[in-house]
């Protein structure tokens, strides 16, 4: 009998074992309330190993301010998070607060707040207006614009120099002087386009824009256009030209930018944050920041902005929301994240804050005219996603029109 | 049907355990596999076979299956070879064996994805150790090496390589494990007869190994192909599909294209897949059963 016992006993452990592992995966409730507080689940990408001890700060700062509300902190890295949200929303254990890219998708499925909602008026009243319009889904603003950044092309003047090269402002400029630093020898290459996975969709921006073209709007993705089949032809030519590094077509922008660092590339195009990476990494290289080179010649930038959204799950925290949202934007409290991340501020205060700083300069110049990725379209993270998997074959045997139009069709695949 | 009742305290717990962390899983696989799920992971509803043909309709699928069971052959033929020759090696009693069979074990006990990045990093141009030496010893002539990892061909010869590499100790042990099951009386008795060493392996040894060759080479096949991480380190920066297999490409239809409806589709048919190679396999070697 006693043995009987025994077995059951086992048997109970392993049940309940087994239903917690379930529980894990689907557990409807979300670490709820520590007794009579709230609790915030917040989700955020890492955007540098400093990133978990920012939020980290933060959030003692605003448990501090409002004792009755906690904040759970999940960092994830970018390559993660978007598979991390899906099996999280899929699971109904979405975060309350998510920093990420693309929302439109969540926007559509109604799952979350209006930007408006979960912040006061003052809060709401000092984001930058182009950043906000940026936002919108069907005139109403979901995400809250957390940090922006412009691109810009990188020289390394001394390669330049000993190839006798002139910084390009035009594509026919930036042709040859890639070629002539390209002619350098010894593992130079002159312009480096990084149109591997990790960003692709950024290079195609670059190049498909500055040829007069657009990835299209809030209502239909055109990548297949006339317009953006003359950048393609053009990264082509760099690359059949020799102009570029080898293997265009696989290459990360990441390790690329550290071939720039080393001070073996003439140019490639580089964020706010670059600048840190070579003061610390190389603070000997002689470079310099320049717009980006257009087929015009007339300057243009790709913006980029993440977004903090809430999402609205039961629909009880709304207040907690608000609150930690107008302590996250306070000047005191968002610049200096902002700041030690090397990003640009997307609220008016912010921006003032940051006026005198040198090294962001050629970059909040360039940012007021800045365009954006069509991100409040449903399908466009389709659209980034097909770049990512698909642009680079620009640099193989399939011609550039073959591959915009692969991307298109993967695109309205959907 | 009484004595399967008397059973149940016993196999009991072990039933509950597989039925919740292999048959729910499974079971939800094929359920998602006929939704239509949002990119952000809401249910829209049921879409019966729509996802299937949507994957099988997809014009590189055919290219990536076939593309599979050259990576599944390659890798298991060779790391049998492979495995083959160091089992008989560590088999023989020579100084210092007992530090070899360590050192089989190393690929084994290291991370996969660690022992894949520590090649993905020595083929980098520029910077890895493998490009440098090569460019050293003047096999390239460009200087800053040939980039192995953004070609799909060399990408996938590779990542063969380090497939072979990580399934060889796995393989060796079993089929020495065999080994050591024969009986020396059968070699010897072969010695006698005047059979040399080659006739001897092949003719005797070889054919008593079957049991630990089937079971090994079984696992194997199972194994290097639901393999993600490696090929997914060695050819994730490739654009297109020109070096995916079945898995990168349900990897790739999740992560990237956050399709998870789609991805469960082509679950289900990797695991049918999987499911017929092993049932076909089985049913022709017998790999369970006594010599």
């Amino acid at each position: 009998m006693a043995q009987y016992k025994r077995l059951g006993g086992i048997m109970a452990i392993t049940l309940a074992a087994t239903t917690g592992l379930t529980a894990c995966g689907f557990g409807g409730s979300s670490g709820e309330a520590t007794g009579d507080g709230t609790t915030l689940d917040l989700l955020v990408p890492s955007y540098s190993d400093a990133t978990q001890g920012l939020w980290n700060d933060v959030i003692a700062g605003f448990e501090e301010a409002n004792p009755d509300i906690d904040v759970n902190l999940q960092v994830e890295s970018w390559d993660n998070l978007e598979s991390v949200i899906a099996t999280r929303i899929q699971g109904s254990d979405a975060p309350d607060i998510y920093n990420g890219g693309p929302f439109a998708g969540f926007a559509d499925d109604e799952l979350l707040y209006p930007v408006e909602d979960v912040t006061s008026d003052e809060t709401f009243a000092d984001f930058q207006p182009t950043f906000l319009e940026n936002a919108e889904v069907g005139g109403t603003t979901y995400g809250l614009p957390w940090i922006a950044s412009a691109r810009a092309l990188f020289v390394n003047d001394a390669l330049l120099e000993e190839a006798g090269a002139e910084v390009p402002t035009t594509w026919d400029e930036l042709l040859a002087s890639a070629k002539q630093v390209s002619e350098l020898g010894g593992g130079v290459a002159g312009y480096g386009m990084p149109l591997g996975s990790e960003e692709a969709q950024a290079e195609a921006a670059v190049w498909l824009w500055g040829g007069g073209g657009s990835f299209g709007d809030a209502e239909s993705i055109t990548v297949d256009t006339p317009e953006n089949l003359e950048g393609a032809e053009f990264i082509k030519k760099m690359i059949d030209d020799g102009a570029t590094q080898a293997d265009a077509g696989a290459t990360d922008r990441s390790p690329l930018f550290d071939i720039f660092v080393q001070g073996k590339l003439g140019m490639q195009v580089g964020l706010p944050p670059s600048v840190g990476q070579i003061e610390s990494d190389n603070p000997d290289l002689e470079y310099s920041i320049h717009p980006i080179p257009t087929q015009d010649g007339e300057p243009f930038t790709l913006g980029v902005a993440d977004h903090l959204m809430a999402f609205q799950n039961d629909g009880d925290k709304q207040e907690a929301i608000t609150a930690f949202f107008d302590y996250l934007y306070t000047a005191d409290v968002y610049v200096p994240w902002v700041q030690a991340e090397g990003f640009l501020p997307t609220t008016v205060s912010g921006s003032e804050a940051l006026a005198d700083e040198e090294a962001l300069a050629p970059f909040l110049e360039v940012l007021p005219g800045a365009q954006f990725y069509p991100s409040t379209n449903p399908d466009w993270s389709a659209a980034d996603s097909a770049f990512k998997a698909l642009f680079g074959q620009l640099d193989s045997k399939k011609s550039a029109k073959d591959v915009l139009a692969e991307v298109q069709a993967q695109v309205d695949a959907g | 049907m009484k004595d399967l009742l008397k059973a149940l305290p016993w196999i009991g717990p072990a039933v509950a355990l597989i039925a919740a962390v292999v048959l729910f899983p499974v079971g939800l696989m094929f359920w998602n596999s006929t939704r239509d799920i949002s990119q952000s992971g809401v249910d829209d509803g049921g879409v019966g076979l729509a996802n299937f043909a949507t994957v099988v309709g997809f014009q590189y699928f055919w290219p990536i299956l076939g593309r599979t069971v050259i990576w599944v052959v390659v890798v298991v033929a060779c790391t049998l070879l492979g495995s083959l020759a160091l089992a008989a090696l560590l088999n023989k009693a020579f100084p210092g064996r007992r530090l070899v069979r360590m050192a089989v074990i190393v690929p084994w006990a290291a991370s996969v994805v660690m022992t894949t990045l520590v090649v993905h990093y020595g083929l980098e141009p520029y910077f890895g150790i493998i490009n440098s030496f090569l460019v050293d010893i003047g096999l390239i002539d460009t200087p800053e090496g040939y980039g192995w990892t953004r070609h799909a061909g060399t990408a996938f010869a590779w990542a063969m390589a380090v497939a072979v590499f990580v399934s060889l100790p796995f393989t060796t042990y079993t089929i020495l494990a065999g080994l050591q099951t024969v009986p020396g009386e059968t070699v010897e008795a072969a010695r006698i007869d005047g059979a040399n060493g080659v006739r001897t392996y092949f003719s005797v040894v070889l054919p008593q190994l079957r049991g630990a060759i089937s079971v090994a080479v079984l696992i194997n096949i199972i194994n290097v192909f639901n393999s993600l991480p490696i090929l997914r380190v060695m050819t994730g920066s490739i654009p297109g599909y020109d070096a995916d297999t079945v898995m990168t490409m349900i990897f790739k239809y999740m992560q990237n294209q956050r399709q998870i409806d789609l991805a469960s589709a082509l679950s289900v048919i990797a695991f049918l897949v999987v499911i017929g190679i092993v049932a076909i396999y089985v049913r022709a070697v017998r790999p369970l059963e006594e010599v």
